[in-house]
């Protein structure tokens, strides 16, 4: 795993259940609260917080984790404190992974501008689960399960290597489904910046090193996958 | 022995069926507004209204055929004659006071009062007679009896009939009878300002060899036509007196005039709001599917922005004014009653099973969910329920309230985090299909045993082929999702096919696939 480390800066709902969620991915977890009713608040709950300033000085930061592997939760109440903390951390550590979250579409765009490098809308997540399980119930249930659930099915992001079999073919000489039980959903170009596109568009995409492709399969059959391009296996 | 054999019949007609049957159907057909054969049949009696005065125009210069008045005398009249009757029938129900009475007195060991229970009847069918509506009723009959060349002048009765068959003449009543008091004083003010002036012109110009204004009844007619600025000039005061007169009652018309505007204007402006309303609710009792959104904030906005794409009616339900205020700034159908409280949906006449497809609850406040959620389970079981949790740890209240479908945020943010984390572009590439952001989507496709082969046919046609992602057969039957099945996989009815491709792809796909031949 890339980050070892993991910062959450806020307490509520949202920082709660992050923290339940990933304490036990990172070594290394931190919450971080701005008031004193959140710090005495998850004080009451048992939660060790340490308390910080919106000012520039992230000593306390800085000596508690190694920055190159941390990865940053912005889920400050007030998402204007939480845009000005995401463009704060940006400002002084250029390489940090910050992920937001954002209440509605409107600070989305502003904590994008910020320099997140991931954004959760709030609103907009909440709104296409409802309006999918009101109208798509069997792939909402599916989808659920496959992301959130211990399923045997589950999405993997894989990063082309310099010697991965897959290096320099077009997307139409490889039959994911057929030869590894696998569907592409979408790939990253890295010639053409960050945004990704559907499998089911680009048949005639280039698959060059550096590029990052998303599946979706059985556990057994992605490891497998993952393994023949990192040349593991034959 | 009487008294025991009228209870005996009241207790006879009161378990009758098909005497409560029809007289609960006419009961709808005369009085629900909202029984949907009702429009019928208020149409149907307009335009017998219309066709009976236009038979009394034109019998004023022409010759009317035989066949036309005896439609008019005798089927028009025996119609409205019935109608009246009918009227006079299901106002109330004899059969339950005489049983009340009875019961009333068994209790207090009183012997049966049949002349108190007599005496209720009367005075509830008086109460429909003495009522404006049935007078209007009654004398709209009248023609029927067209021997009396005067009483064919009760036809135009059936005109102001109109007024019972057309809403909006009803509301325009009710409209003015909130003003009741203002409308009183002010034709009391004008009969007094007429009968002054005419008796003040009479005295001044009737003795005046010069002026038109001879009788009592001319003074009257020209205090009438001056007092409301109508003015003909037909007769005009000569005598210094009598212009005296002129100039006091054009000044008092003025005020008449003003006044009684100022009263239909005041009268519309307070109800208009109450208008608007009443407008909003019988839209809603038009509405053939939709879904009830209780509770209006951002999130709503959101949700609604998602559901319009299926095309369905979305009603919010709010109890804060203002916040329906800004919904409906919004161009959203929004009312301002508490989805919580039984009283709105019997105010609504909502048919659940008929017009609500599901019912999301979307408050701010895990209570006011599970109180509505309440509510509407009160109402009926079979409506889905949907709605926010807020705080996970009420998640079990939720399920006993019988909400059927909980969506809790911070939970799905705090599992999307971890998704996030560790798999940032493959949660990007998720949420962009589910968001429906590009014209790549990932949709649901209905299979049955019928399309299995073409399903498969289709997934090999050049049209598809590499372009449409099938991720799975989700089997009903089995409850089991079947991740990239291999055409062997036997589709049985009812199993939904989980694909990804372009939306246009997706309808092509389903045309073809259920096209026949």
């Amino acid at each position: 795993m890339k980050h070892r480390c993991a910062a959450i800066f806020g307490y509520n709902e949202y920082s709660k259940q992050i923290f339940q969620q990933i304490k036990e991915s990172y070594k290394n977890v931190g919450l971080f609260v701005i008031s004193d009713t959140e710090f005495l608040s998850a004080k009451n709950d048992g939660i060790n917080v340490e308390k910080f300033d919106l000012s520039d000085d992230w000593s306390a930061i800085e000596a508690r984790f190694d920055m190159s592997s941390l990865i940053v939760f912005c889920a400050l109440n007030d998402d204007a404190e939480n845009v000005f903390l995401t463009i704060s951390l940006r400002a002084t550590f250029e390489k940090l992974f910050i992920i937001a979250l954002a209440q509605d579409s409107e600070s989305m765009m502003k904590m994008k501008s910020a320099g997140a490098d991931k954004v959760i809308p709030i609103l907009q997540i909440a709104a296409n689960v409802i309006a999918d399980i009101l109208g798509k119930p069997i792939m909402t249930q599916v989808l659920h399960d496959v992301l959130y659930e211990d399923s045997p099915l589950t999405i993997m992001e894989m990063e082309i290597k310099e010697n991965s079999p897959l290096n320099g073919l077009y997307l139409h000489d490889v039959h994911f489904k057929r030869d590894f039980d696998l569907i592409l959903l979408a790939i990253v170009d890295q010639e053409m910046g960050t945004t990704f596109s559907f499998a089911s568009k680009g048949q005639n995409h280039h698959i060059d090193e550096g590029d990052i492709l998303v599946f979706m399969g059985y556990k057994d059959k992605l490891h497998r996958l993952k393994e023949w391009n990192e040349g593991v296996r034959g | 022995m009487l008294n025991r054999w009228v209870v005996n019949f009241a207790f006879f007609l009161h378990t009758y069926h098909p005497y409560q049957r029809t007289k609960f159907f006419f009961y709808n057909l005369l009085e629900n507004q909202h029984y949907r054969y009702k429009k019928y049949f208020d149409l149907f009696m307009m335009g017998l209204i219309f066709l009976s005065v236009y038979i009394l125009i034109r019998s004023v210069k022409h010759e009317i055929p035989h066949e036309w008045l005896l439609f008019n005398n005798f089927v028009i009249s025996f119609i409205f004659l019935s109608e009246y009757l009918l009227r006079f029938w299901v106002h109330s129900n004899n059969s339950k006071v005489i049983i009340d009475q009875y019961e009333h007195d068994l209790f207090l060991h009183r012997p049966f009062s049949f002349w108190e229970a007599m005496k209720t009847i009367f005075h509830q069918k008086m109460e429909y007679i003495l009522s404006v509506t049935a007078i209007i009723d009654l004398l709209a009959i009248m023609p029927f009896f067209h021997e009396f060349r005067l009483l064919r002048i009760f036809i135009l009765f059936r005109v102001l009939k109109l007024f019972r068959y057309a809403k909006s003449m009803r509301r325009l009543i009710s409209i003015l009878a909130s003003k009741k008091f203002e409308i009183i004083t002010l034709v009391a003010f004008t009969m007094i300002m007429i009968m002054v002036s005419s008796v003040l012109i009479y005295i001044m110009e009737a003795n005046d060899p010069t002026s038109r204004i001879n009788t009592l009844f001319d003074a009257i007619y020209w205090s009438v036509v001056t007092i409301f600025t109508v003015g003909y000039g037909d007769f005009v005061p000569v005598t210094h007196g009598g212009r005296m007169v002129a100039m006091m009652i054009i000044i008092s018309g003025i005020a008449v005039i003003s006044f009684s505007t100022s009263i239909v204007v005041s009268a519309f402006t307070e109800k208009l709001d109450e208008i608007k309303e009443e407008k909003l609710i019988d839209g809603v009792n038009v509405l053939k599917r939709m879904y009830i959104i209780c509770g209006y904030s951002p999130l709503v906005h959101e949700v609604i922005r998602k559901l319009h794409k299926r095309h369905l009616s979305i009603l919010i339900l709010e109890k804060d004014p203002k916040k329906v205020l800004q919904a409906r700034k919004e161009g959203l159908l929004a009312l301002a009653n508490d989805p919580a409280s039984l009283h709105t949906y019997t105010l609504l006449k909502i048919n659940f099973e008929h017009q609500v497809e599901a019912v999301i609850l979307l408050h701010e406040s895990d209570v006011a969910n599970i109180y509505a959620g309440l509510t509407l389970r009160e109402l009926t079981k079979k409506i889905p329920l949907y709605s926010i949790l807020h705080h996970p740890e009420n998640r079990k209240k939720f399920s006993l309230a019988g909400i059927d479908h909980i969506v809790n945020t911070h939970e799905l943010v705090g599992r999307m985090s971890r998704i996030i984390a560790h798999q940032p572009v493959a949660f990007e590439v998720i949420h962009a299909l589910r968001s429906e952001q590009t014209s790549t989507i990932v949709d649901e496709i209905i299979l049955d045993a019928m399309v299995s082969d073409r399903f498969y046919r289709l997934l090999d046609d050049p049209l598809f082929y590499q372009r449409f992602s099938v991720l799975g057969i989700f089997s009903t039957s089995r409850q089991k999702f079947h991740f990239n099945p291999n055409h062997e996989f036997k589709i049985q009815p009812g199993d939904v096919a989980i694909v990804i491709a372009n939306r246009n792809l997706i309808d092509e796909f389903r045309t073809k696939l259920h096209r026949r031949g």
